[in-house]
């Protein structure tokens, strides 16, 4: 089969307007993301990570830009037009499984409820049976079907979370850090669940996470962001060998792995992330750049493709190419 | 004289409610020299926190009794003083620095005021003297002296941890307790400060106590591990022994379910099973029942902490001559 993409994101801005000026979330953003494939977004909180992964289904509406899906650009219909249309299509993981549940709700009005809003000539016992269906799809024992989600761990609450997800029958699903509150065992059983639905229903995912082994484990594709900007992708594989940009190289770097043998050279960024409000017309990572010149300062780089699937937004690339 | 500044020996931890015993932290002993650094993991519930908190006498009162055990400072039962003797201990000797950087300082006070506390409860100075001690400690964890009149609000996350840590060392105390110190910061931030807590360990030679549940931490900052399950210490040594050489099936297993940065596994490892329950702790071992090695006196006998040989020890029956082989018969459940 040809490589056929689901999305196609061009120059997608996404600003927040604050007391103190624009707040450029996303900031001219473009990629593609591949049907049946993984793509993950890393990167420190506040680079625009969710916020992008919340645009891309419409839960923030776009600053400007285009978001096609299936060829059609669902960033500039009107929400009720993509709610009608689209919302079962695209749906969403979120972080905390804790908090994005009605405590009120037990498992199976939880999972029944996204069926009952979105598909209403369904029956009761119709709703009934998808909610079981997506109960088993998900590995929810059926005895928990009347447990309250503070009766449950946070690997079963994210069961949930992905049932209700699958319920609508989705192609395309955006994780926001899907496993980051769980311990490392809960944490592999999930990660493996959403492969194993991905080769199952040919899901597509946005992986959004702050974890890179987590990132490299389960994506395709890479993408970082920096202060609302894609500033490297590439393969997944890629990343770790030949990273490029030196943000994604100290991001790398600073990632402790559990080897007492292994003793890396890390490359340790001076500084924070600096403000999103009205950012200057340059480089963004300039500030904390070690190898930042005065281009840096003065313009912003253009996303270029040095390899071929490796784009970078960087003036010193080439001297990076390794 | 031994060189040992803490030795915990045999402690239980209960929490007790109306309806239910939980055994967070069951007979546990381990030894911390001075200077160094001890790597204690586990996952949520594994009882990392209780133990720390039984060390520090800060557990809630009347649900949390400590049913026996001792845990000497020096030489000091801290277990049999009064709390006013605590307090002097607390702060001074030991320091504790906890998970949520937000939640741990106080709002309505100024950082420099907060660092000064501390100096003036413990330290016989002037308010000027304290003050000027604060700066210093702004200095050293690296945040301008000048800002010792701004708010916590006023601060990044990676920066009030800062403060949190300049609190926690401003009397040089011997003993620092770290509650996943690093765990609410994104990985650059910790880089820097991981970096920032070794060099101050260097340079001041206190020891520590580091929680966490990140393998990789633990691997950069530790000298020894102790790795934590349902209340139990399973397995202790050199973080080079621990990781090198896991002998723990629950070690083993918890490694093989990271997913690594440098080689491709197509499934992730998954340890069958759910955490264990320690409201109701079996008699056996409490890890048998998840266990791909256990056997069936590994379901009737509770193992004893074996000394495998150079201070690593596993509590495991695997490698006594009671261990009759794996059986089989575990499925993967959710």
């Amino acid at each position: 089969m040809e490589k056929q993409n689901l999305l196609e994101i061009r120059n997608l801005k996404k600003y927040f307007s604050t007391p103190r000026g624009e707040l450029h979330a996303v900031d001219n953003v473009s990629f593609d993301i591949e049907r049946g494939k993984t793509i993950g977004v890393v990167g420190e909180s506040g680079c625009g990570k969710s916020t992008l992964g919340k645009t891309l289904m419409r839960l923030h509406d776009p600053t400007s830009g285009e978001v096609r899906y299936k060829g059609e650009d669902i960033a500039s219909m009107p929400l009720s037009v993509f709610k009608k249309k689209y919302r079962a299509d695209i749906q969403m993981i979120f972080q905390d499984p804790y908090a994005s549940l009605d405590p009120r709700m037990n498992v199976i009005q939880l999972i029944e409820e996204p069926v009952r809003v979105n598909s209403k000539d369904l029956g009761k016992e119709e709703i009934r049976k998808k909610a079981r269906e997506m109960m088993e799809l998900v590995g929810l024992a059926k005895r928990l079907e009347n447990s309250y989600p503070h009766e449950l761990d946070g690997g079963r609450r994210q069961r949930i979370g992905i049932a209700r997800a699958l319920s609508l029958n989705p192609e395309f699903i955006v994780c926001d850090e899907p496993v980051s509150a769980l311990d490392v065992s809960i944490q592999a059983q999930i990660l493996n669940l959403l492969q194993d639905l991905q080769r199952e229903r040919g899901l597509t995912y946005l992986f959004i996470t702050h974890d890179m082994s987590v990132v490299r484990h389960i994506s395709d594709d890479i993408a970082v962001m920096y202060l609302g900007q894609l500033i490297e992708k590439c393969p997944a594989g890629e990343i770790f060998k030949n990273t490029i940009h030196p943000y994604s190289r100290a991001l790398l770097s600073a990632i402790p792995i559990p080897n007492v043998h292994e003793k890396r050279e890390r490359m340790v960024l001076k500084g924070e992330l600096t403000s999103p409000i009205d950012p200057k017309k340059c480089c963004r990572f300039a500030a904390r750049c070690p190898y930042a010149t005065d281009q840096c300062l003065e313009t912003e780089p253009a996303l270029r493709e040095m390899r071929p699937g490796h784009f970078v937004a960087c003036h010193g690339a080439e001297k990076f190419l390794s | 004289m031994s060189d040992n500044l803490l030795s915990v020996r045999e402690l239980v931890i209960h929490y007790e409610t109306d309806e239910e015993v939980v055994e967070a932290v069951n007979n546990i002993s381990f030894d911390l020299k001075k200077g160094e650094i001890l790597g204690l993991v586990g996952e949520t519930g594994a009882g990392k926190t209780t133990t720390a908190l039984g060390i520090m006498g800060l557990l809630p009162p009347k649900v949390a009794n400590v049913i026996s055990g001792s845990v000497e400072l020096d030489g000091n039962d801290l277990l049999r003083m009064t709390d006013r003797q605590m307090r002097k201990i607390r702060g001074k000797r030991i320091s504790m620095i906890f998970q949520d950087p937000m939640t741990a300082l106080n709002p309505v006070k100024t950082v420099g005021d907060q660092i000064s506390e501390v100096v003036l409860l413990h330290d016989r100075c002037s308010k000027a003297e304290a003050l000027r001690r604060a700066q210093e400690m702004l200095g050293m964890v690296g945040i301008v002296p000048e800002r010792y009149r701004d708010y916590p609000h006023q601060f990044s996350g990676g920066m009030k941890q800062r403060i949190v840590i300049a609190i926690a060392l401003a009397c040089r105390p011997d003993l620092l307790i770290a509650d996943e110190p690093t765990t609410a910061l994104d990985v650059t931030i910790q880089a820097q400060i991981l970096d920032m807590m070794r060099n101050l360990q260097k340079e001041n030679g206190t020891s520590m106590i580091l929680i966490t549940h990140d393998l990789g931490v633990v691997a950069e900052m530790c000298d020894h591990c102790a790795v934590m399950y349902a209340g139990e210490l399973v397995e202790y040594g050199t973080v080079e022994a621990v990781f090198d050489h896991p002998k723990h099936p629950y070690t083993e297993a918890l490694y093989r379910s990271i997913p690594s940065l440098d080689k491709d596994v197509e499934r992730l490892h998954v340890i069958p099973g759910m955490v264990t329950d320690p409201a109701s702790l079996p008699a056996y071992c409490s890890f048998a029942d998840r266990c791909g090695d256990a056997c069936g006196m590994c379901r009737t006998l509770d193992p004893k902490v074996l000394d495998l040989g150079g201070g690593h020890t596993v509590k495991c029956l695997k490698y006594t001559s009671k261990w009759e082989g794996k059986t089989d018969g575990k499925t993967e459940s959710a």
